[in-house]
Order: structure tokens, then C-alpha cells, then sequence
């Protein structure tokens, strides 16, 4: 047996170390490429979601290196991920790939466990007495690592504007993830990120510039994916752009476990009540909650915001419809990038330049 | 009755399926029920959002009748099924007219969500009914004879999408002819209420069809257990009504009791592009279907032109597997 798992930036590095901690054979799939969109794209249609076609290919390539089981987090109505996995199976099965699917319910739920009953079995016989006994331990790992990742990410969106020279945060921030990635003990980890934020702290910075605030929204993937988004995120903090998002893999883990004890004073919970005065209703995935983030962070003095959205999204084609209002309402610039399969790189460089050289305008005028 | 005011019903989305309801109720609570006209020109859509075509037809729609009436009715349609839900636009459909039309029209934007139990669509309805000033039991009678009007509508359903002319076929003032002379070929039209009945989307693809000797079946013909049986073992249950229909309805007459079968989908429509790919694949590995389908892809570009010549096609393919067969 060999598991593999789709890309979500850094959320390799979590289930690599659960697989790996708990001696379970497996195969992360290659870095998404170029490549890897094209085997997606050619394996579906122009209007499905773009995170669809990415975690698709992840799927293709990993099973053509051979593994043999996917493991994907569940999802449920109303939008389209909660389909991904129907259409993804039969895809596969038509282009003659053999896999196992092990769907991890989102939420813990008897019926979740009842439906996944016959395939947790057959995995059962794989696993040996070894591995299960050491599977917590291995979570706990994993998600170790993941606040690891995640703290570094965030430590690089601040220091990215005012790096002196160009890329460095970035060239810092990989090499610390990779020295997180590479922790096989909790001893060794927890050193690995006190390296890794002293890589990023000790970085030439030029403190006396004032960086942009800017909010990054949108659906999730596509927020949290570089690959996806090609990069906005690195692209605008080396425009001189401290960028901000409340996307990341631990909200959405904390989010699914807690789910009926809505969390009163969570940013979500604010964001979704601030969205009431434009929505009357739960359109579904991130749309209200870019809608109200939308207009916090004008209340809160942010520059900017830059909506992100796969092309044909369902709800965020709602959201980017209210945010137009939104933009003039409460007077801050929006941005709204539809990312598809395109070579768009370059389109997506020149739109971010532009936008930073009218906040910059915009801050002179003030 | 003295007239209430006038209540506007754009003619979009569900307005393909349930608009003999919705004006048998105002109407009865003693409203004027204004419908928007057709948009025919692309040119003359409203482009508030970039969505799939029947969203922006809304929007469209909306805005012709925004001066022309008291209040819009928009409702905010979650769930029309007792265990699924509708596509996500449609719950912020009001809240996007809302803007388009610069909060300057009163919008009726109850939600319906009959997922709550039987009775639900009454009290929404109720709700309606109180928001236009009507009292409980005027809106519970009105209800009621709709309800009743409507099932009297439904049954005629095949005949009238058959004998009339598209445009005609939510009028209920309007009787369905006798029937004429019997098609010689059956084919199933698959799809969004919208994307068969709205000529906007489809150029009226129905008239051509039945001009080129067609006779036209809907997935309005199958009973939800027939549609069920079609999708009910697979392994992640669809939860969009509409999908389902599609879904179900669609291996349903690729089995047998037609000559072909048309897909109409909406470019840019979530539902549709990923059900679509799910069909295709599932008809691969299970070996195929000997009844041709054809699916065809709408917006606002799409041609007249275009279509007849892939329609024709479609016919041929039809009827020489007929004659095959026979
Ligand atoms: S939110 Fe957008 S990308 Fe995600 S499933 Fe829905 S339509 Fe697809
Ligand atoms: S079901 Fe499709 S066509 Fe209908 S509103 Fe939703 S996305 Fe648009």
C-alpha cells in the first residue's frame, strides 16, 4: 500500500509527516507544474473548478508513480467540492487507473464513519498494530508542523515588503520549511523553527518603509495554493505589500471539528455577520465571509483587497458581484483576480503592479 | 377585487417552472403581475456580474420592470425539494438584484427552503402574503387555488410544450390546441427549466426541433422514482435538485423509450460543467448508450446559425438508427 494526498500548499508537509511517523508507506505527488494543470485540464472541462483540475493531476501523477490509495478530505454540499471526489473517481477509473479512496469525513460524524465503513476495513488488514499504535502520535506530529509552516508563512508575509533585496524572503522561507519538512523528532522540529525564524528575522530589512495593507480573499484553494494563484501572495509582497489572509489550513481543520458550536469570536463569525448588510443568506463556501472581510478591512485602514477566484466559481462569482459595491460603499480598492488554466503569470504580475501603483496614488492623494 | 398595485416576475430561472403559481397567487391576492419581455439582443444584457447567462438574464430582466411596479418578486429559493438544494447563486440571486438596481425597488425575497417539512412552502408563502398586506386566511386561499391550478397546469405539460409556441407555454390563459399529426421521432430534452424553455438561451431550439419533426419529452415526464433509481447507487449522493433531474433523468431515457436525447447545458454554469464531465465518463466506462445523445453549450454568444446545423445533424444521426433499427 501506498497513500498519496493532493497539494494544498504547505499541507504536504502534514501528511508526509503523519504517513511518515506512523510508518506508512507513501508518495507525495510532484510539486504542481505546469504539467500536472495540463493532465487536469485535459481530463475535464473548461468551466470546472480550477482547484478540481489541480488536484486532479496531483492525483494522476502520484498514481502513475504508483501509488495505490487517495486520501482526501470529505466535504458536503452546497457548492461543487463536495462532488469533487464522484466525478475524480470515475475519471480515473475511465483513464484505467487503479486507486482506493479514503475519504476523510469533515466532519466526525457517525453516519461519515458508517459510510466509510467498508473502506476503513480493508485498510484495517493493511495496516500493521505498529502503525495505528503510532498514527496519533503521528497527528500530532503533523500538526506541529503545520503550525510551524504556518507561523514562518506569516513571519515571510511581514518581512517580504522590506526585504532589501529582492526574493530573499522567499529563498529564506523555503529553506525553512524544507528544514521543518526534513524534522523526524519533536526535539529536532522544534529547533528547525527556531532556525527557520531566525532566517526570516535576520534578513536585511529596510524598516523605516511603510508597506501597503492588503487582504488577500476568496476561495480557499485558490488563496491558499501558490500554485494555483500563481503566487499573488509572494508577487505582492515584493511590490512592497504586507499581505494578509485568514485562510489557512489550521482555520479550516479548527472550523470542521467545532462546527455546530459556531465560534462567537472567531474572524470568520465577524466577517460573516459583517456580509448581512449586503447578503441575506449563506451563498456557501467562502462568499460571505470575503463579502464581510471585504468591508472589516476597510474599517480596520487596509489599503487594499485582492478577491481571488477559480474561473466559473459558483459563490465567489456572487461575491465578486457584491464586492463591486463593496469597493465604492466603503471607499477601498478591490481587486479581483479569476485564475484559470491559462498562461497568466504575466497578466497577473502587470494587474498586481497596477494596483499597488494606484495605492500608491491613492495614499499620495490622502 | 380593486387592484392591489402591480408585482413584477422577471422572466428568468425558475419563472420556466413555476410562474402559473406564482401568478395564480398574486393574482388572487388581488395583484397585477407584470412580467419582464424578452431580451432577444445580447447586446442589451446587463453585465452587473460575470456569471453564467440565466443569472445575468436576472439581473436583466429586473431591471426592465424595476420602474414599471410596486415590488419584485425574487424569492430566495434554497431548497424547492424535501432533501435537496438548489445551485448556491440562487440564495444570493435577491441580495444581487438588490444592488443591481441600486436598492431603489422593494424586492419579495422570502426564502423558500422546503427541507424544513411539509408546510413550509405554505408558510412561506404566508409570509409573502403578509408582506403584501394580505391577511392569513386570503393568502391561505389563495395558496390553496393556486396550488390547484398549477397541478391542473402540470398535466397538460407534454401537450403544451408539444402543440405551442414556446413563448406561449406559461400562459395559462392560453389553451393547448388539439394535437395534430403524430411525430415521427421522440427525443428527450434534458436540462435547467431555464436553459429549455428561456428562447433567450436557447433560440428557441424547441420550435426548431418540432419543425424538424421531433417530439419532445422532458424529465417532467418521469416520477422522482424513476429519476432515483438512476442515481440513487452512486458513490456520493448529488444534493442539487436540478443535478439530479439532469442526472437521473439522463441515463433513464439513454436506456430506452427514445430516439435520442439533448442535453442543453449553460456555459459557465458550476452544475452543469461538472455533472456533465460525470455523465460522459460514467457512459464510457459502462459501455456507452446505442440512443445519440447531443449536448449542446449556451450563452450569450451562442448562434442561431450554429445550432440549427448541429440540431440537423442530431436528426440525421436519429433517424438513421431508426431506420436501422427497424
Ligand atoms: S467554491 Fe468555487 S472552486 Fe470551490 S467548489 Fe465551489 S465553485 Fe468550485
Ligand atoms: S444552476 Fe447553473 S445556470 Fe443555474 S444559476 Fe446555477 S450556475 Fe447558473
Amino acid at each position: 500500500m501506498k497513500v498519496t494526498f493532493p497539494h494544498l500548499g504547505s499541507m504536504h508537509i502534514f501528511c508526509k509527516a503523519i504517513a511518515e511517523t506512523a510508518g506508512i508507506p507513501y508518495i507525495v505527488p510532484p510539486e504542481t507544474s505546469r504539467k500536472t494543470l495540463t493532465l487536469g485540464v485535459l481530463h475535464s472541462n473548461e468551466c470546472i473548478c480550477l482547484p478540481f483540475k489541480m488536484i486532479l493531476g496531483n492525483f494522476i501523477e502520484a498514481l502513475q508513480m504508483g501509488a495505490d490509495t487517495i486520501v482526501m478530505v470529505g466535504s458536503g454540499p452546497p457548492c461543487r467540492l463536495g462532488l469533487y471526489d464522484l466525478v475524480q473517481k470515475v475519471i480515473l477509473e475511465d483513464m484505467g487507473l487503479h486507486y482506493r479512496w479514503l475519504t476523510i469525513p469533515p466532519r466526525l460524524t457517525w453516519q461519515a464513519i458508517w459510510k466509510n465503513h467498508e473502506e476503513t476495513k480493508e485498510l484495517r488488514k493493511e495496516l500493521s498494530a505498529r502503525n495505528i499504535f503510532l498514527f496519533p502520535y503521528g497527528l500530532w506530529m503533523g500538526w506541529k508542523k503545520m503550525m510551524a509552516c504556518e507561523a514562518l508563512e506569516q513571519l515571510a508575509m511581514k518581512v517580504r515588503p522590506i526585504e532589501i533585496k529582492r526574493g530573499e524572503t522567499q529563498k529564506r522561507l523555503k529553506k525553512a520549511l524544507s528544514w521543518v519538512d526534513e524534522a523526524k523528532t519533536p526535539r529536532v522540529l522544534e529547533e528547525a523553527i527556531q532556525k527557520g525564524k531566525a532566517l526570516l528575522q535576520e534578513m536585511e530589512q529596510d524598516r523605516s518603509r511603510i508597506p501597503f495593507k492588503v487582504a488577500i480573499i476568496g476561495e480557499l484553494y485558490t488563496v491558499m495554493d501558490p500554485h494555483i494563484n500563481r503566487g499573488v501572495e509572494q508577487k505582492l509582497g515584493e511590490l512592497g505589500v504586507e499581505v494578509t489572509r485568514t485562510s489557512w489550513f489550521s482555520t479550516h481543520i479548527m472550523r470542521s471539528l467545532r462546527k455546530n458550536k459556531a465560534d462567537q469570536t472567531s474572524e470568520r463569525t465577524r466577517f460573516f455577520e459583517a456580509s448581512k448588510a449586503y447578503l441575506g443568506y449563506d451563498v456557501g463556501a467562502e462568499c460571505n465571509v470575503s463579502v464581510g472581510e471585504a468591508i472589516l478591512r476597510s474599517k480596520e485602514g487596509y489599503d487594499g483587497v485582492v478577491h481571488l477566484m477559480p474561473f466559473a466559481c459558483m459563490p465567489e462569482t456572487t461575491a465578486s458581484g457584491i464586492l463591486t459595491k463593496v469597493g465604492k460603499d466603503w471607499d477601498i480598492p478591490i481587486l479581483t483576480l479569476i485564475l484559470d488554466e491559462q498562461e497568466i503569470e504575466g497578466r497577473i504580475q502587470t494587474l498586481l503592479e497596477a494596483f499597488v501603483e494606484m495605492l500608491e496614488w491613492k495614499r499620495r492623494a490622502a | 377585487m380593486e387592484e392591489k398595485g402591480r408585482l413584477g416576475i422577471p422572466r428568468a430561472l425558475m419563472f420556466y417552472r413555476y410562474f402559473p403559481f406564482w401568478r395564480s397567487f398574486f393574482e388572487r391576492l388581488g395583484w397585477k403581475v407584470m412580467v419582464s419581455d424578452g431580451v432577444r439582443q445580447k447586446e442589451k444584457i446587463v453585465y452587473f456580474e460575470d456569471s453564467c447567462l440565466p443569472m445575468k438574464l436576472l439581473v436583466t430582466h429586473a431591471m426592465q420592470l424595476k420602474e414599471k411596479v410596486d415590488h419584485l418578486f425574487i424569492p430566495r429559493l434554497v431548497s424547492i425539494h424535501r432533501t435537496y438544494i438548489m445551485c448556491p447563486k440562487f440564495r444570493g440571486a435577491p441580495d444581487i438584484v438588490r444592488l443591481a438596481t441600486e436598492r431603489k425597488v422593494s424586492i419579495i425575497d422570502e426564502t423558500i427552503d422546503l427541507r424544513k417539512g411539509g408546510i413550509s412552502l405554505l408558510q412561506s408563502f404566508l409570509r409573502i402574503g403578509e408582506r403584501l398586506g394580505a391577511s392569513r386566511q386570503e393568502s391561505k386561499k389563495a395558496f390553496r387555488e393556486a396550488e390547484q391550478s398549477f397541478s391542473q397546469f402540470q398535466k397538460g405539460w407534454t401537450d403544451r410544450i408539444n402543440r405551442l409556441p414556446t413563448r406561449q407555454l406559461f400562459e395559462m390563459d392560453i389553451a393547448t390546441p388539439p394535437a395534430g399529426r403524430k411525430a415521427p421521432l421522440r427525443v428527450a430534452f434534458i436540462g435547467h427549466p431555464y436553459n429549455l424553455f428561456d428562447i433567450d438561451i436557447n433560440k428557441d431550439l424547441l420550435a426548431l426541433t418540432k419543425s424538424l419533426g421531433m417530439e419532445i419529452i422532458t424529465s417532467d415526464f418521469l416520477s422522482e422514482q424513476e429519476i432515483d433509481r438512476e442515481v440513487s447507487g452512486l458513490s456520493k449522493e448529488i444534493y442539487w435538485s436540478s443535478g439530479r433531474e439532469i442526472v437521473g433523468s439522463l441515463f433513464h431515457f439513454l436506456s430506452g423509450g427514445v430516439d435520442g436525447v439533448v442535453f442543453l447545458t449553460s456555459f459557465k454554469c458550476g452544475i452543469d460543467a461538472l455533472l456533465q464531465e460525470f455523465i460522459k465518463r460514467r457512459l464510457k466506462v459502462r459501455g456507452g448508450s446505442s440512443i445519440p445523445l447531443l449536448i449542446l453549450s449556451l450563452d450569450e454568444h451562442t448562434g442561431r446559425e450554429g445550432l440549427t446545423t448541429r440540431l440537423e445533424a442530431f436528426q440525421d444521426v436519429v433517424e438513421q438508427r431508426k431506420t436501422e433499427n427497424i
